[in-house]
């Protein structure tokens, strides 16, 4: 009974066998290339959020990656703090530019959302981002109604102070992150 | 069902609209509605669909001398499996924005239940160009159908067609905003369904319309 | 606190907001196909849940230690077959293969188990458990799963252990469940009423299932307002590349 299954089943494992290095073919050819478009996707952004820089340096530091912006002779002109966190729909995932030692916010990029078209998604529009650009990381950074008043004030986009409010705290929070492994001497 | 088995070219043609994947069978409706809020996503859809149908309808059929009754349905999903594999990897290689778009979509074509009965139905009894010319025709009709919501929400939702590929607007973008809003809701979930609705509706009603017109005549 | 206000954040997130038939249209055939009585689809929707829930399982800790890149599993057997090497061993082109004849075998599994064990709910559910197979709802939670599993830190964006994958999986299968049958009792109400021919059937379940979507996008936002209630301090911002701020190395 068994080997008369085993004969009935020569085909799948012959299937299974070919397929399997079709595969490995496929993945030893395609690899490099997904992988320099995933890394393609964060990397053509630094010489937008950081200016001056060239290129960037993938670091892994506390087990969260982050960038380090140089420019073309190689000196660290500033950080990319790659951050996430809850929206008003889903999650947000942002990039965030910073100078080299963490005291002005240099640029903003959203990477990822599913925010309320129409409302919540203006989070992503270039008008919007670019309030963060000089603003400085000290106090954090709050987000106003209405006209901002002060350095650290943000305006919400109207009619999406949830999603403003998520994105605020979350480049908060990355700056946080960068400044407390600055001042431990983590990063240089 | 039939007693004898369609012809090649009866295939391709029963694809595109007698027995249209979604409109005909409503048959994987999740991608229908999952990816086309844009043309992009469901052209992309489409593309990746009509590689894995031909694929393996293609190689079902060569390899149905040897297939066992009872281990049908296991090499079917291997050979779907595979394709889709080398289908979203290969989008991930050279259409990286897309693979992103679609996300999980593109691996969910592995239980789409397009492929698999197309594998029972066709493949696994008819010739190499039977089941190739086959799979063209319901993929065309999968990519039709698609194409019809897609193009509905996309110039609803967003005011454009092809918008990013082509970047077609139905009204110069100074004046869109004045003039008319676009309808979010449908790019979202709930203009997907209904357009979805009245879509079948309308195949519907006109199908009973051509039977009524027959049988008088 | 903390936990257990994520845990229901994303509790709520999964099966209301983000629920898997009316925000990512999967499991869209069941329920056109078996939403034409209550109990039907009560068993069809439990079977799911059932199902998602040892899938998520058995693929989380598939992805976890032998298929994502750098598993230790894997790692440790490459490492032995080839001592000194350090190249990082990735199986992922295998994980739609994999996850595909894992939930077949977890149906079929469950199915014999079920039979022999709990006739009482192999009456209610068995018969709905070999057409799963082929149910997005599972395929598309395994690969939600995969999209959050890194045993290498910093290879993911948010990683879950497989707490966090379990939680996902039941939700997503409780979140079908009440979809399903919300419109099974809508369209038990509807036998009695003159839908156009041309709508019945398929059409106007996708007319009623497009009200509902509409219905369920009002509990956007609902998680994070919840959150900000829940953990004052957190904020929104409850991500884990921020929770690292906490220690730096």
């Amino acid at each position: 009974m068994n080997t008369h299954r085993l004969a009935d089943a020569w085909l799948v494992l012959v299937l299974a066998m070919a397929f399997g290095a079709s595969l490995a073919a496929v993945h030893a050819a395609l690899k490099p290339r997904i992988d320099a478009n995933k890394l393609n996707d964060t990397m053509s952004q630094v010489p937008m959020l950081v200016p001056g820089a060239t290129r960037g340096e993938r670091l892994v530091v506390a087990d969260a990656p982050l960038y380090r912006a140089v420019d073309a002779a190689g000196m660290l002109v500033g950080w990319v703090v790659p951050a996430s966190g809850q929206g008003f729909a889903d999650r947000i995932e942002v990039l965030v530019g910073l100078d080299a030692r963490a005291h002005r916010l240099t640029g903003l990029y959203v990477l990822d959302q599913k925010e309320t078209p129409g409302l919540g998604d203006n989070v992503t529009r270039e008008g919007w981002r670019t309030q963060f650009v000089g603003k400085p990381t000290d106090p954090p950074l709050q987000v106003r109604k209405g006209t901002a008043q002060a350095p650290h004030e943000i305006e919400a986009v109207t009619g999406a102070t949830i999603s403003s409010e998520s994105v605020t705290a979350i480049v908060n929070a990355a700056v946080r992150r960068l400044r407390e492994q600055l001042a431990a001497g983590t990063l240089r | 069902m039939d007693r004898h088995l369609p012809t090649p070219a009866e295939r391709f043609i029963r694809g595109i609209l007698p027995e249209n994947p979604v409109l005909r069978q409503v048959l994987g409706i999740c991608p229908t509605l999952a990816v086309t809020n844009t043309m992009e996503g469901a052209i992309t859809m489409a593309g990746a669909v009509l590689f894995v149908l031909t694929c393996a309808n293609v190689l079902v059929s060569l390899l149905r001398p040897l297939l066992k009754p009872h281990l049908r349905i296991l090499v079917f999903t291997l050979t779907i499996a595979t394709f889709v594999t080398i289908a979203d990897r290969f989008l991930a290689a050279y259409m990286y924005d897309m693979s992103k778009q679609l996300g999980p979509y593109i691996p969910l074509i592995i239980v789409n239940c397009i492929i698999i009965a197309r594998c029972e139905v066709c493949g696994s009894k008819q010739s190499v160009p039977a089941a190739f010319l086959d799979a063209v025709g319901q993929s065309l009709g999968f990519a039709l159908a698609l194409g019809a919501i897609a193009t509905v929400r996309e110039v609803l939702g967003f005011g454009t067609w092809f918008g990013r590929w082509l970047g077609i607007r139905l009204l110069p973008a100074t004046l869109s905003d004045r003039v008319w809003a676009p309808w979010t809701v449908m790019i979202l979930p709930p203009g997907a369904f209904l357009t979805l609705a009245l879509l079948l509706g309308a195949v519907n009603w006109a199908g009973a319309r051509l039977q009524k017109a027959e049988v008088s005549r | 606190m903390n936990y257990l206000a994520t845990v229901l954040m994303l509790a709520i997130a999964t099966a209301l907001i983000n629920n898997m038939v009316f925000h990512f249209f999967v499991g869209c055939c069941p329920f056109i196909g078996v939403s034409r009585k209550l109990d039907m689809a009560f068993g069809m929707g439990a079977a799911v849940t059932f199902v998602v829930s040892i899938a998520a399982l058995l693929s989380w800790t598939f992805t976890y230690f032998i298929l994502a890149p750098g598993a230790p599993l894997t790692t440790w057997l490459w490492r032995l077959l080839r001592p000194g090497s350090t190249a990082v061993v990735d199986l992922s082109i295998l994980n739609y293969l994999v996850y595909i004849f894992v939930i077949a075998w977890a149906v079929q599994l469950v199915e014999m188990y079920v039979r022999k064990f709990f006739p009482a709910l192999y009456k209610a559910f068995g018969v709905f458990l070999p057409l799963i197979t082929t149910n997005c709802v599972i395929l598309f939670t395994c690969l939600e799963i995969m999209k959050h599993v890194g045993p290498v830190p910093g290879s993911v964006p948010d990683p879950w252990g497989l707490d966090k994958a379990l939680i996902y999986a039941l939700f997503a299968g409780i979140g079908f469940l009440l979809a399903i049958v919300i419109m099974a009792g809508l369209r038990e109400e509807l036998e009695h009423c003159d839908v156009p021919a041309s709508l019945r059937g398929p059409g106007i379940t996708l007319v009623i299932a497009g009200i509902l979507a509409l219905a369920f996008l009002g509990f956007t936002g609902m998680d994070s307002s919840l959150a900000r209630r829940l953990v004052p301090t957190a904020a929104p911002a409850a991500a884990p590349s921020a929770a690292s701020a906490e220690r730096p190395s």
